[in-house]
């Protein structure tokens, strides 16, 4: 071997030992997702960690990585999680200030939906015989991610499959809710923006917020109670249902 | 010079909220850890953040800065976790009928309930008034 020369199949070994091939990776796909989610005028089926979770996995597929070696250097990028959970206080405190009055309304109709979301996902994946390490994923699945991967490890669920089933339930709520909420007559923009971040928190918030500023207001605040309440409550009540 | 001093008091204040929203992190995670252990850490971290705002009755520029960039990109933070998807893979494929109608019924009916009991009790509230 001529020094200097160095083949492509060590650069190869060296780059993905490195975190830096998983980093970029991710950061790459996650561009590419918001270009294409950018293009569309931001429709929700269009959703960027949905096209960067696909691309992401495609890729270390074909370059033969395995997930915990992809994670060791993905797992900076995870770190910030947390951070930006604490973070979420923003929009609570500024949804907050725009309060009318509603607090009990609003309390009473997201612990109405909180209940309704468990009680038919989990009644209903039961009854179809959906697999049992399935449905505990589902518990947590209307909670907004970061916050709902954080109560998945204390009920026993995997991160991994509440935050994909938060995300789809996110996607399906933001591009289904409006037919729910005409055939009930609901016109006020306000109910339908908190109903909509209750039930589909960040995905179901940016799409009410492309709609009415007021939804979108109402929206944020829905989904930051349901991620304080459901922290609170669902490792409670998960265990009268798992 | 006018460029570069507000450069440095910029990436000051990004700093500055940085450093504040990893000390609520840590309260947070030390809370969890000790006393309130079924609350992830996090979550704890906000809620101290919003007492804070509170007490502040309103939220410092650091803070809100720092915040609402890493905010913009809340998505990206996820991609990692649920890329985890590739082992789980078969066992989804084994039941994807029955999650995809559970997913599409269960959002569809938590919205539907939580905007009905807000149009029932406000417009309750309000003939009352």
């Amino acid at each position: 071997m001529k020094p200097g020369l160095t083949p492509f199949s060590e650069i190869w070994v060296y780059l993905s030992g490195s975190p830096l091939l998983a980093l970029v990776l991710t950061l790459s796909a996650y561009l590419v997702g918001l270009t294409i989610y950018e293009r569309t005028e931001r429709k929700p089926w269009a959703n960027p960690v949905l096209i960067a979770v696909i691309l992401t996995a495609c890729a270390i597929n074909t370059f033969g990585m395995s997930y915990a070696k992809y994670f060791e250097g993905a797992q900076f990028v995870h770190f910030l999680l947390g951070t930006a959970t604490v973070a979420l206080a923003i929009p609570i405190y500024k949804g907050w200030a725009s309060l009318k009055g509603r607090v009990w309304a609003l309390l009473l109709a997201l612990f109405a939906g909180a209940i309704t979301s468990i009680v038919t996902a989990v009644g209903m994946a039961r009854l179809l015989g959906v697999d049992e390490k399935l449905v505990r994923g589902l518990v947590a699945k209307s909670v907004t991610a970061p916050i709902a991967m954080g109560i998945a490890e204390s009920v026993q669920a995997s991160p991994t499959l509440t935050a994909i089933f938060a995300v789809s339930t996110g996607i399906l709520g933001a591009v289904l809710g409006r037919f729910v909420l005409n055939i009930l007559h609901i016109s006020e923009w306000w109910q339908r923006g908190f109903a909509l971040g209750v039930a589909a928190h960040g995905i179901g918030t940016s799409r009410a917020l492309s709609v009415h500023p007021e939804a979108g207001a109402y929206a944020s605040l829905g989904m930051g109670m349901h991620g304080i309440m459901g922290a609170v409550l669902i490792p409670y009540v998960a265990v009268y249902f798992l | 010079m006018w460029a570069t001093s507000f450069c440095l008091i910029y990436t000051d204040r990004m700093i500055q909220g940085f450093v504040q929203l990893l000390i609520f992190q840590t309260l947070g995670e030390l809370l969890s850890k000790v006393w309130l252990h079924s609350i992830p850490g996090p979550v704890i971290g906000l809620v101290l953040l919003l007492a804070y705002f509170g007490l502040r009755s309103g939220i410092p520029d650091p803070i809100g800065s720092v915040g609402g960039s890493i905010l913009q990109h809340l998505g990206l933070l996820f991609v990692p976790a649920s890329v985890g998807v590739v082992l789980y893979l078969p066992l989804l494929q084994a039941n994807a009928w029955g999650i995809a109608s559970t997913l599409i019924v269960s959002v569809l009916a938590t919205i539907g309930v939580s905007a009905l009991v807000l149009k029932l009790t406000m417009s309750d509230s309000q003939s009352k008034s």
